[in-house]
């Protein structure tokens, strides 16, 4: 009786939603051809009515290059993460994400933060919130219930299986990070910005998020702020937001540029 | 006397009401009001918004008695007083050195103040009882059929926008990243809370609107793990509650029927809230 009210309820669903249009969320996006990033002349500051965290920052990042991104506390790089997710404006300068300028709407580009500012208490399952990911690929009036294959495979990659259908206000700040992580792997995400990502981990934590980000995949660029010497090790490209300039310490080519 | 009669006798304070016409309207307008508003509620319960719809709900007082006064429809003067605190809020709160709160409280205070004001114009409070307070038993066909028509757009546009709304309430921060508008979305969700609000003034009142928003939500929080249960199980109290609400009405004279269907709702809630497992 349930599984037949749940189909009759579920053809419903479909006939609405069929007679409305799909619109994208965004602007269709082409491959990128260039680097994953490029920025010139850039500042920034954390909130519209602040002060300036940095200003004159240019950088290029080529796709699947991890890089880190140093400084000290408050040095803005949390900020140059936010603008180049599009999630803060920049007060002056370019810069290209994917190819295209940030804040259209970014289908491959996920971003974590140190706190994710999720609302408190709302009724949403881990496997909820890593299917969230699939929306990326859809748009408006678009149903997206098309299978869980992809959310069962980034569950079982970031070893969360078993807690697929704990409340996520019930997970701990280290499974919700991988749970994060699992979405922006369903998002098929190009571009992964990640803020001090290590903070709320456990060793056991940490190391699933290290497997993670050393076996991934060759197209995945990405950009992590962190204080760790060893997460600057592990990078191929490290940066260093520093009184308000961006400066390279260490190449992808291996080339050490501190004393340069 | 038979068992057949003696269930009949029984059942006769159940059956009895249902025999007037007036109550299988009112009966059917809680039903379609209290979907609809529990399915809102949800939203409003877990976005922290009881405030405003709580402003919503009560600034549609002055739509109402000035629509009244120009021999206007009072559905038209309530929905265009409800959109008029949304958008004077939002406006407000855009201001620098205004917070989103104080905004809502100075919308709330400034349209219920003019109602009363327009109240005082028409020179005869009683009239204004039923708006204030609820009249249930008053629905007419068309007042059914606008809260049906009402019902049926915002539970579908619930429907159409369920994914956007829910990441946008759960992640606001992914639904921008994604280009899923959050502000628009908040702006449509204020605007299907008008649009609720007008539809079950009826029902409970001006004064008593947001109680059908927050209180069956409220109890499905406790109750459901997922954004559809939760809405499930506010429908279902707010249903039960508003039915209980009526019969309790009716029986019992001295309730009014608006009374009647927020202290029946709040009843489960009370209990949800002692006995519900901790989640």
């Amino acid at each position: 009786m349930n599984a037949r009210l749940a189909q009759a309820w579920s053809g419903l669903h479909g006939s609405i939603l069929g007679l409305l249009p799909t619109i994208p969320y965004a602007p269709p996006e082409t491959a990128t051809t260039g680097p994953a990033l490029r920025a010139e002349g850039l500042a920034a500051a954390a909130r519209p009515d602040g002060p300036v965290a940095f200003t004159d920052v240019a950088f290029e990042i080529p796709t699947g290059c991890r890089t880190a991104l140093v400084g000290p506390n408050g040095s803005g790089k949390s900020t140059l993460l936010r603008v180049i997710a599009g999630l803060t404006p920049a007060r002056a300068g370019r810069i290209e994400v994917l190819g295209r300028p940030p804040g259209l709407g970014r289908r491959r580009v996920a971003y974590l933060a140190q706190r994710p500012a999720l609302t408190p208490d709302f009724p949403v399952t881990l496997r909820r919130l890593v299917q969230m990911g699939k929306y990326a690929h859809h748009g408006w009036f678009d149903e997206c219930d098309h299978g869980d294959a992809d959310v069962d495979q980034a569950l079982r990659l970031l070893e969360l299986t078993g807690l697929a259908d704990r409340p996520v206000h019930a997970l701990s700040g280290g499974q919700l990070q991988r749970g994060l992580l699992a979405r922006a792997t369903v998002q098929r995400a190009e571009l992964l910005l990640l803020d001090e990502p290590y903070a709320a981990l456990d060793a056991a934590s940490r190391a699933i998020v290290e497997r993670f980000l050393d076996e991934r995949p060759a197209g995945l660029t990405v950009v992590m702020a962190t204080h760790d010497p060893a997460d600057a090790r592990r990078s191929d490209r490290v940066l260093e937001l520093r009184d308000g300039r961006l400066r390279l310490l260490h190449d992808c080519d291996g080339h050490d540029h501190r004393h340069a | 006397m038979t068992a057949t009669a003696m269930t009949t006798a029984m059942l006769e304070p159940l059956l009895a009401p249902l025999r007037e016409e007036f109550f299988l309207r009112a009966l059917a307008a809680v039903i379609l009001g209290g979907v609809t508003c529990a399915s809102l509620g949800a939203y409003v319960v877990l976005r922290r918004m009881a405030f405003v719809s709580t402003a919503l709900t009560h600034s549609i007082l002055p739509g109402i008695v000035g629509a009244l006064l120009l021999g206007l429809s009072p559905y038209a003067g309530a929905l265009a007083a409800a959109l008029l605190t949304a958008g004077g809020t939002a406006w407000l709160a855009s201001r620098r050195g205004t917070s989103e709160d104080s905004a809502i409280g100075v919308m709330l205070s400034v349209m219920f103040a003019a109602g009363i004001a327009l109240m005082q114009q028409a020179r005869s409070w009683r009239d204004f009882g039923g708006l204030l307070f609820g009249s249930v038993v008053s629905v007419g066909p068309e007042d059914l059929l606008v809260i049906g028509l009402t019902a049926a757009g915002v539970l579908l546009s619930l429907r159409a926008l369920h994914k956007e709304l829910e990441l946008a309430s759960f992640d606001e921060e992914y639904a921008r990243l994604l280009g899923a508008r959050p502000g628009l979305l908040r702006a449509v969700l204020l605007a299907l809370v008008a649009l609720g609000a007008v539809a079950c003034v009826r029902l409970v009142g001006a004064l008593l609107t947001t109680a059908l928003f927050v209180i069956p939500a409220a109890t499905g929080v406790l109750l459901g793990r997922t954004l559809a249960r939760v809405m499930a199980w506010g429908a279902a109290v707010a249903v039960l509650g508003g039915i209980a609400g009526l019969y309790l009405s009716y029986h019992v004279p001295s309730v009014p029927s608006g009374a009647g269907i927020v202290l029946c709702c709040a009843l489960p809630y009370l209990l949800a809230r002692l006995f519900a497992p901790r989640r």
